[in-house]
């Protein structure tokens, strides 16, 4: 027998450097990818198609698609534009309810987040700088030579971390090299400069109040090593979920299905834009 | 006697018939080392080297540079003032000095009306006040920055493959202004790469690059209080570009020395000749 045609609502979150794209059913998640490339911002219509086929939907099947982050706007296939902020934070209080605060370690940008009644109540962010966000760390591995997912696990083995007295990445950098050509160990800088990025993040992160639980997302989530450096200054473990990168598109998926839900509830029309699976315009 | 044989050989005697007294002074800084030899108050040679390499052979270098130029031996210098980062490291300096004291009695000395010193360094830029004896009575530093220090020119300047002596000039021909979203030299270095792939011309681009380092600059001298005449010296100061986005923020004329980059090692070459006359007097 064939049911009510099934509602699906997608989420796409433009980040610096990592695009994510989630597609939600009515009650599980049936699809989540990203994608990392130059031209990542650019070519969210390709993560889109990608996103859909491995739901098996098309676009016309999705309710309702949400674009966040960064690169947010000018999204030819959105319905919607919603900050990352929001979304963030609603997506977080789904997948981590106890959580209060969160700090997510973007590719170019770092913020905090204070969570109310899974709602976002207060933030604090970091754009204008590369300290403290995962740039400062790019930079930083390329100095040294090294793979910036390498950087993490390396840090763990070190015993005697060096204190990096540069806050600034580029000074940051120039730093780690001479120390390097001093003859101090890989990990022990490597565990230096996460600790200087997680000072760096929890003093921004402490103009909110932190209350616990704290969870961190984004890419910075991924590296065990800043994770470690966090937990320290923090001086309590934090959670992390499972995907840390996709908690935006999450969010904006489910808020997608707020709207819909709260449309449908009223008797209203749901609007939607007129959809072109498009290249996303930046510069224009 | 033959080590102080090249310093004779080059001694003035049409003056009296007295042999000359000559002062050195020392700057390492982080990206050049500077060495100025003086004699009665007049620069006698000068000479910057980039800093590569240990903060103690630099020293060495730069000062034999300077001395060769003069045609003296080390001997032949009466006293010597190191100042700078690594002023530490010069090992055959008499004492050291801030480069802040160095900076302020030098301008004096070139243009009395001076007020407000502002250098622009590879790592820092400082707002100095200056009163009419040459003395430092206050100073703002920037935070270690690389934007808001000469080092965010010399990034933007090797993505755009130009000679830093060039982009003074080139902005200074750019018709329409590009102006960053960033302050930070490390976005600013992947933001001209992307405004350039987009067919961003390199003039407008450097045009836009001095108008955010100036900003900057001016909130700094803001910060340390801005008293006329204003002037600039460091690495920055030698960037016309810079200099005139500087102008057009404050709003009024800045004097730049002739060798803007040697100013605190000139600084310290006169006070080691003031430092020397006072022991000569006791």
């Amino acid at each position: 027998m064939q049911g009510p045609e099934k509602l699906y609502f997608a989420g796409i979150d433009i980040g610096s450097t990592i695009t994510k794209a989630v597609i939600l059913g009515e009650d599980s998640l049936v699809s989540a990818v990203e994608y990392t490339a130059p031209e990542q911002r650019k070519l969210a219509n390709k993560l889109m198609e990608e996103a859909l086929r491995k739901a098996s939907l098309s676009l016309d099947q999705i309710t309702y698609v949400i674009a966040t982050g960064y690169g947010r706007i000018n999204v030819p296939f959105a319905d919607k534009q919603i900050t990352e902020i929001s979304c963030h934070a609603r997506g977080l209080a789904h997948l981590l309810p106890t959580a209060k605060t969160v700090i997510d370690i973007g590719g170019q940008d770092c913020k905090g987040i204070k969570l109310k009644n899974g709602r976002f109540d207060a933030f604090v962010m970091n754009d204008k700088c590369a300290a403290g966000t995962g740039r400062f760390l790019e930079v930083i591995a390329e100095g040294l030579g090294l793979e910036v997912d390498k950087l993490g696990e390396l840090s763990l083995a070190s015993e005697n971390p060096v204190k990096i007295s540069n806050m600034c990445t580029v000074f940051a950098e120039q730093e780690v090299v001479s120390r390097l050509a001093e003859g101090a160990k890989l990990e022990d800088l490597a565990a230096g400069i996460h600790q200087a990025v997680a000072g760096r993040i929890c003093s921004m992160v402490a103009k909110l109040k932190i209350e616990r639980d704290v969870a961190v997302t984004g890419g910075g989530a991924k590296n065990v090593g800043l994770v470690k450096a966090l937990e320290s200054k923090l001086g309590f473990a934090v959670l992390i979920p499972p995907d840390p990168l996709i908690t935006g598109a999450l969010g904006a998926a489910l808020l997608g299905r707020e709207t819909v839900e709260k449309a449908h509830k009223k008797g209203e029309t749901l609007v939607r834009n007129k959809r072109r699976l498009e290249e996303a315009r930046f510069y224009a | 006697m033959s080590e102080t044989s090249g310093g004779w050989k080059k001694r003035d005697s049409t003056r009296d018939g007295v042999f000359m007294d000559y002062f050195a002074g020392i700057d390492i800084g982080t990206a050049f080392s500077k060495a100025v030899i003086v004699s009665d108050g007049e620069t006698v040679s000068q000479c910057v080297i980039p800093s590569k390499g240990i903060y103690k052979n630099l020293a060495d270098e730069v000062a034999a540079k300077a001395l060769a130029q003069a045609g003296l031996s080390m001997n032949a210098i009466d006293y010597v003032v190191a100042t700078g980062h690594g002023a530490g490291n010069v090992s055959f300096a008499d004492e050291t000095v801030t480069d802040i004291s160095c900076q302020a009695n030098a301008i004096s000395r070139i243009f009395p009306s001076v007020r407000t010193l502002v250098d622009i360094g590879d790592m820092t830029t400082k707002a100095v006040r200056v009163d009419d004896k040459g003395k430092s009575v206050g100073f703002v530093l920037s935070g270690k920055c690389a934007g808001g220090s000469a080092r965010i020119l010399q990034i933007v300047a090797r993505v755009l493959r130009v000679d830093l002596e060039n982009i003074g000039e080139l902005s200074m021909r750019s018709k329409k202004r590009i102006d960053f979203n960033t302050g930070c030299a490390v976005f600013a270095e992947t933001e001209a790469v992307s405004r350039v792939a987009e067919g961003a011309s390199k003039e407008d681009l450097l045009a836009g690059l001095h108008r955010a380092l100036a900003s900057q600059i001016l909130s700094l001298m803001e910060r340390a209080g801005i008293e006329e005449d204003c002037a600039l010296s460091g690495g920055g100061a030698k960037d016309a570009g810079l200099v005139m986005s500087l102008q057009e923020k404050l709003g009024m004329e800045i004097l730049v020395p002739e060798e803007p980059q040697n100013l605190a090692a000139l600084g310290a070459a006169l006070i080691a000749q003031e430092k020397a006359a006072l022991k000569t007097k006791i």
